[in-house]
């Protein structure tokens, strides 16, 4: 009894491996759950979807009742506990833990059906056993099976079963074929409307593909005011602008977001983290939202779209960058140190000469794609050529639109071809 | 006191927690050509590192001129380190910079930050960095991108810059393990030229013949632990086994 408590006493203090087993448990349960959670709602949303739109109505649409909440609820938890205690459940697999009995063989079919049933003692008083003993816990001492990490390959002599006999390898296929269907049913994808209903688009593709070219060098008349060469132009320095600028900010930025260049002291970490943070949740929004706050904080116009552009690309060269900073060769930075250099000297002479070649890639990449870019932003009032665009596709001209798209191709074209030769070049 | 004292040296890498260096002493005499030989995994790298603090000792001292490197501040271990020159296996070069700007890289540890961040250097650095790379044979090279260089040419670029440093103690971290036989042997005459004007040369090498060739002592490690101390004569064939293991066979590399 004294024993007992002492083993206890020792799991309870949980050193780190034992708190990671406990997680993995833990989350492998979750896991299973809500797969199983998962599969009955498509299951509903299909039933209700055949029901509903390929079969006569007469049923209506199937819904929950209320008292069918804790049905849904209890049924999905108890095929997810079938699941663990009839083989290797998806959770298991995924976190990779497996079930074998003390004397760590194969369980037989009356042991496993008894865990099953051990398995509702852990999950009544919500999991306080398996968090007391994450080693063994009530259940699986109750029913003599336990969960443990799957061993490796050489410790362990049969093959592993085909995917197609296990249960995660069925919950895996069923969990694929089911989201390809969800999603096909979800996005109204249709080749019957596709196809059926191409003649609706005939006028857009006679109009593109008799382009007017009218007004590629004369300006358009009021409320354009502009050619489709000038708003290229203006397009192009737009993209130019913003790269420029956004490159001279991302250029020192990078360095505080490049893990190798940071590592050392807590505070030094700390600026990495925020600068790392600050690429990635800008580099998140689109430039086509940054242009919408741009085009009511400045106006309309050039200058808001070139604004747009520059806040995303110090996010996106930023966080280019400095993964190109981390993966430099150490080696100089070494030397640099052994011969009584400091952090920031490093940097200059070991850090920079390495990485200025790939940057200068990058920030030609980024070009192309702000050029890119500067078209869809016009559409919130970023200027540019898009601003024609979008004028003339409301005009319904579509000769123009398919002059400005033959434009923007050409100029888009070109610039790949020359960008992609000079990266060859310099890196 | 002698030139460089390493006490009671112990070093463990928590991850992976790897005994490294196992009580390790040493004491160096100034001029000596020493010599660490081992297998790979031995500690030799980490033993040479250790010196000059690029990897931080968990126990000991190291003593370099009286000055305990061991417990010095960054500043202060900066000052030291401008003293201990280092060339390594892989180089260490930036390989798309010129071969001057290697060498002048050597300086960096005597020139102000500020002045550095501009890239230039003062001209008595860049006619003393002409006169060092004249010495390892490559002045016509100057200009010449380091990744164009063959692997002993840029190992020499490596000594030049050890030698910006004008440093009383060379530290050479296998330098030689990258290049072929003829090559190492002429790597190797320019560091021990460098020793005969006075320069304390500690060395690792795999090669038990070019450490008998070149070192004036030689100091073997085995586990982390020192195996032997003393003149190359007395390695003999149980020595031999005994650092190298019992499978091993001497090649001679000439």
């Amino acid at each position: 009894m004294v024993d007992k408590r002492r083993q206890r006493d020792e799991e309870g203090e949980k050193s780190p491996r034992v708190s990671r087993f406990l997680v993995r448990r833990i989350a492998s349960f979750w896991i299973d759950w809500l797969i199983i959670g998962f599969l009955a709602y498509g299951i509903v949303y299909l039933l209700n979807y055949y029901w509903y739109t390929v079969s006569v109505d007469w049923f209506g649409t199937l819904t929950l009742p209320p008292w069918g909440w804790p049905i849904a609820v209890v049924g999905t938890l108890e095929i997810a506990l079938l699941c663990r205690a009839f083989g290797h459940s998806f959770g298991m697999r995924v976190l990779g833990l497996m079930t074998v009995t003390g004397d760590r063989d194969r369980p037989s079919m009356k042991e496993r059906l008894r865990y099953y049933g051990a398995m509702h003692v852990a999950i009544v008083p919500a999991g306080v056993g398996v968090w007391l003993s994450p080693r063994s816990p009530w259940h699986e001492r109750l029913s003599g099976i336990h969960l443990i990490p799957i061993p490796r390959r050489d410790e362990w002599s049969d093959p592993p079963p085909p995917w197609y006999g296990t249960v995660w390898g069925i919950t895996a296929f069923v969990l694929f074929a089911m989201t390809v269907t969800l999603s096909w049913h979800i996005t109204d994808v249709s080749l019957k409307n596709l196809i059926g209903e191409a003649d609706k688009a005939a006028r857009i593709w006679k109009g593109l593909f008799n382009p007017n070219f009218d007004a590629l060098v004369a300006d358009y008349p009021a409320p354009i005011n502009d050619s489709i060469l000038g708003a290229l132009v203006e397009t192009l320095f737009m993209a130019l602008l913003a790269t420029i600028f956004g490159a001279v900010i991302a250029f020192p930025l990078s360095f505080l977001g490049a893990r190798n260049v940071m590592r050392g002291t807590k505070i030094r970490m700390g600026v990495f983290w925020i600068i790392r943070g600050f690429f990635n949740v800008f580099r998140s929004i689109e430039s086509i939202l940054w242009a919408m706050i741009f085009a009511i904080w400045v106006g309309w116009g050039p200058y808001a779209g070139t604004l747009a552009l520059m806040l995303h690309t110090i996010a996106a060269l930023g966080k280019l960058y400095s993964e190109q900073a981390e993966h430099i060769d150490p080696g100089p930075v070494e030397a640099i140190y052994s011969a009584g250099g400091g952090r920031i000297q490093t940097i200059r002479h070991a850090v920079i000469p390495q990485v200025i070649p790939p940057y200068l890639a990058f920030t030609l990449y980024r070009w192309e794609i702000n050029v890119r870019m500067a078209t869809v932003i016009s559409l919130v009032g970023g200027g540019g050529i898009g601003r024609l665009l979008f004028y003339f596709k409301r005009e319904l001209d579509w000769a123009r639109v398919g002059a400005i798209v033959i434009a923007i191709a050409v100029v888009v074209w070109v610039l790949d071809y020359v960008s992609g030769r000079v990266r060859e070049r310099i890196v | 006191m002698a030139h460089l004292v390493v006490d009671h040296l112990t070093k463990i890498y928590e991850r992976g927690k790897v005994l490294a260096l196992d009580d390790v002493s040493v004491s160096v005499e100034e001029g000596e050509f020493l010599v660490l030989i081992g297998l790979s995994g031995s500690g030799k790298s980490t033993l040479l590192r250790c010196i000059n603090r690029l990897v931080e000792p968990t126990q000991g001292r190291v003593v370099f001129d009286g000055t305990e490197v061991t417990g010095l501040s960054q500043r202060q271990l900066r000052r030291v380190r401008r003293h201990i020159g280092m060339i390594f296996q892989q180089f260490n070069l930036v390989k798309r910079a010129t071969v001057l700007s290697n060498v002048l890289a050597g300086r960096l540890g005597y020139v102000p930050t500020a002045m550095s961040l501009i890239g230039t250097f003062p001209k008595r650095d860049i006619d003393r960095a002409q006169a060092n790379l004249e010495k390892v044979g490559l002045i016509e090279k100057m200009y010449v991108r380091a990744d164009e260089l063959s692997g002993g040419q840029q190992q020499r670029v490596g000594i030049a810059r050890a030698l910006m440093q004008e440093p009383r103690l060379l530290l050479a971290d296998e330098p030689v393990s990258a290049l072929d036989p003829a090559t190492s042997h002429s790597v190797l005459n320019y560091v021990e030229e460098i020793n005969k004007d006075g320069v304390t040369v500690l060395c690792s090498l795999h090669f038990l013949s070019l450490a008998r060739r070149f070192g004036t002592r030689i100091i073997a490690l085995k586990d982390g632990k020192e195996m032997f101390d003393g003149p190359p004569e007395d390695i003999d064939k149980d020595k031999f086994h005994e650092i190298y293991g019992e499978e091993a066979e001497e090649v001679e590399v000439r």
